[in-house]
């Protein structure tokens, strides 16, 4: 097996989920409603878990520790995609990126459960639940709010508009991708993309916001490789702000 | 210029450094609540938990989730809007519900074409506790499961309050959904029981004496 | 039964209570015999509105209260402190949550408690005006307030009100992980690198004074508060709750070598704990909104009302005829 394609892959799927769950910690005593700012924050708390457990993965691969991975690193060294990085703008724009991100997040756990890679498939087992919780979720809120007030649909839908080229970026494939596929650790973006694009145009077609020719759109890539947007470094220095006062005490 | 704080997050909100006065809200700015019931674990009686605010029963089952769940163990939630619970009086505790309340005795020729379904039955055995559900009754109306409820648990004693609610109109959690309900042990961050500093203490003050 | 405007018809308590005295009578023995006051058991005014503004004021408190940890949310240092942080600033929400709703069953909807809330007509606990500087801060925090929060909670869910003890139950379930998540994060500090302990003392002497402040000034004895203990809506004076606190955290913050910054801080031969007598001047100045933080807390909490305002409006859309009624229990 290649370990190098191997850890590849988790640290795209830990670095995403890190880097969105820290993303949605934001809203934790800002929330639109009081049950909505509990239920972000609890997604949030899972995403870090989720994140992790992946982590772990890559520790037991030789990595450093999972501190050390999320607290130490810059910018150019992570491979979440560019989605998840973006300011948590409005709650519509939050609301969509959670909504695009989890569809995807599901698919991608669903497959890993089927990874002939053992460790990834008992991690992916575990936290399904979790994910499924996430997308029952977003979907409720969206097929709520999307077919709710105008001023709900054109916000929701501005911010559709402005989150699918980076959603697209979740599905960049990394230079590993055949050989994962050839060796039954993880089947693939391509196919993922395929499937997320039913599914989320099942529960826009509830609503009515229009998911937008994807055609016209061009995809935001260059995360999984180490390229960011502006927005990253400096949550990744917030981030590691106390962290960093004394990297090796024990906080 | 908008406020500094020391919370980056605040200081991304860009407030105003001298906020205006706030826009008088519509009287209707008010959410209708929902009742959330919750299983402890798996063939335990649903126990009542708390309402929450939300739009519809789907969204109400998220949040309820989310509100009652997140640091218990729970294996199944059924919410219902509050205006479906029917509720009788309060008695005192030394009184049961069932020996207070009048109920109508059953009309035979008024029911006739209703026709039955079935209703949650809850007690309350002491104020200030929480509702359990009792069993489910079939019949025509709340009076008459109510009166359905006391012939089969009228002697499960004490009991000081009733909830009667249409089992139709309980929003419950689906079976091939339990998955959510699992928590790992990797949650433990949130429970008391994963903090242990005794060691860390004993340690300083041994070698720190106090002089 | 009430619930859908239904009203069942109840035997005994029309018979019985006709008269305001006797209800007040039938009310007030409820209590002395240990029974909890439930929703829509007949109570005095007096007993309503106190318990609303007590309970408000405590809903209003937790959410408040979110923001000043929160501050370190986003910096929390490691997976554990991060993770752990988060479940513990989400609480402070829930126990809004549990709250506000405990509130509402008397009658106060949500809506128009976070309206007070914002306009500064109903207020919170004075210590949350007060920044949290550092991470040690919130640690402080997480430890200290949250055990003076416990003192306070675990007394009151003694009291009378059905709903708010169920409340209390619960909140002061989640409490225990609080205390202990920040006595452990105090620990670390404290027993960590001279940096680490620097940053927790500097900590601690910020926070003492309105430590102190948290449970009020000494209770003046009226016939009203009499009134309120005789119904179990305050369940213990505030000086009561000071020495308690004192008695349970002092030791733990001595045996960490940290010093309190009262040099008249000691526990007399009759096991009173003696101190400088806090500042009431400036406790009453930043309860009037002029404390370090007030505006700022305000503003936030008002902003995150106007900002979500379009998914409140958005959820009530479909539902425009529903009819908000009160929580049962």
């Amino acid at each position: 097996m290649n370990t190098e394609a191997l850890k590849d892959l988790l640290y795209k799927i830990a670095d995403d989920q890190l880097i969105l769950g820290h993303r949605n910690s934001e809203w934790t005593g800002f929330g639109p409603m009081l049950e909505e700012d509990i239920a972000f924050s609890s997604m949030a708390q899972d995403k870090l878990g989720h994140s992790l457990a992946f982590y772990k993965i890559l520790h037991e691969l030789g990595e450093a520790e999972p501190d050390t991975v999320a607290f130490t690193r810059n910018a150019n060294q992570f491979h979440n995609c560019q989605l998840v990085e973006l300011p948590i703008g409005e709650y519509d724009f939050s609301l969509i990126r959670h909504f695009l991100f989890d569809n995807a997040e599901i698919l991608r756990f669903d497959m890993l459960t089927r990874s002939s890679y053992e460790p990834i498939a008992k991690v992916a087992t575990k936290l399904k639940g979790e994910v499924k919780y996430h997308v029952l979720h977003a979907n409720t809120m969206i097929k709520q709010l999307g077919s709710s007030t105008d001023e709900a649909i054109e916000r929701l839908q501005n911010s559709l508009n402005e989150a699918l080229p980076y959603a697209l970026g979740i599905f960049e494939k990394s230079k590993f991708d055949n050989e994962l596929i050839a060796e039954g650790i993880f089947e693939g973006e391509e196919k993922l993309q395929t499937q997320w694009l039913e599914n989320i145009k099942k529960v826009l077609s509830q609503t009515h916001l229009e998911l937008p020719d994807l055609n016209t759109i061009t995809p935001k890539f260059g995360g999984r490789y180490g390229e960011h947007t502006e927005h990253l470094q400096p949550l990744l220095d917030e981030m590691a702000e106390v962290f960093s006062i004394d990297p090796t005490a024990e906080w | 210029m908008s406020l500094k704080s020391l919370d980056p997050r605040v200081t991304r909100l860009e407030l105003p450094e001298n906020p205006t006065e706030p826009t008088p809200k519509p009287e209707l700015d008010q959410l209708i609540t929902y009742e959330v019931f919750h299983q402890k674990k798996e063939n335990a009686a649903y126990t009542y938990v708390g309402p929450v605010h939300a739009a519809n029963e789907e969204v109400a089952f998220l949040f309820g989730k989310e509100q009652y769940s997140r640091r218990y163990a729970c294996t199944g939630m059924w919410v219902t809007e509050t205006k479906n619970v029917m509720v009788t009086p309060y008695t005192d505790e030394a009184v049961s519900v069932y020996d207070v309340i009048r109920i109508q005795p059953e009309n035979v020729t008024e029911n006739v074409g209703k026709t039955a379904e079935n209703y949650e039955i809850f007690h309350l055995k002491k104020r200030g506790k929480a509702h359990q559900h009792m069993g489910t009754v079939s019949a025509t109306s709340y009076e008459d499961a109510l009166a359905e409820a006391k012939s089969q648990f009228g002697d499960k004693k004490p009991c000081v309050n009733v909830w009667v609610i249409k089992a139709a109109d309980m929003f419950r959690s689906e079976e091939e959904d339990k998955d959510i309900w699992s928590t790992t042990k990797e949650k433990e961050y949130r429970e008391a029981t994963a903090y242990r500093v005794l060691d860390k203490i004993t340690k300083y003050k041994e070698e720190n004496p106090v002089a | 039964m009430y619930g859908g405007g239904n009203i069942f018809e109840a035997t005994k308590f029309d018979d019985l209570a006709t008269e305001d005295p006797v209800k007040l009578a039938e009310f007030e023995a409820r209590i002395a015999r240990g029974e909890k006051i439930e929703p829509n058991d007949w109570m005095p005014e007096l007993y309503r509105k106190q318990l609303i503004r007590m309970i408000e004021q405590h809903a209003h408190s937790e959410i408040i209260g979110a923001l000043p940890e929160g501050t370190w949310i986003t910096r929390a240092p490691g997976f554990r402190r991060k993770m752990a942080q988060m479940a513990k600033v989400q609480d402070e929400v829930g126990h809004g949550q549990l709250l506000y709703s405990a509130a509402e069953t008397l009658g106060k909807s949500r809506e128009a408690m976070l309206t007070d809330l914002i306009n500064g007509k109903s207020k919170y606990s004075n210590v949350f005006n007060y920044p949290a500087v550092t991470w040690a801060d919130s640690n402080i925090i997480s430890w200290l307030i949250d055990a003076g929060a416990i003192v306070n909670q675990m007394a009151n869910a003694k009291g009378s009100y059905g709903p708010y003890c169920r409340a209390l139950d619960r909140i002061c379930a989640e409490e225990a992980f609080h205390l202990k998540y920040g006595h452990d994060a105090v620990v670390h500090m404290a027993t960590g690198s001279p940096k680490q302990r620097e940053m927790i003392q500097a900590a601690l002497n910020r926070w003492w004074p309105p430590i102190m402040t948290f449970f009020g000034p000494s209770d003046k004895m009226s016939t009203h508060t009499e009134t309120l203990v005789r119904w179990k809506v305050k369940m213990a004076t505030n000086d009561e709750c000071r020495q308690q606190f004192l008695d349970m955290y002092v030791p733990k913050i001595w045996e960490l070598g940290l010093t309190v910054p009262d040099p008249k801080l000691h526990k007399n031969a009759d096991g009173v704990w003696e101190y400088t007598e806090p500042d009431w001047v400036e406790f009453k100045e930043v309860i009037n909104g002029n404390g370090p933080c007030n505006k700022e807390r305000l503003a936030v909490r008002r902003t995150a009302e106007e900002k979500g305002a379009w998914v409140r409006r958005a959820l009530l859309a479909p539902k425009k005829e529903a009819k908000y009624i009160k929580p049962l229990a």
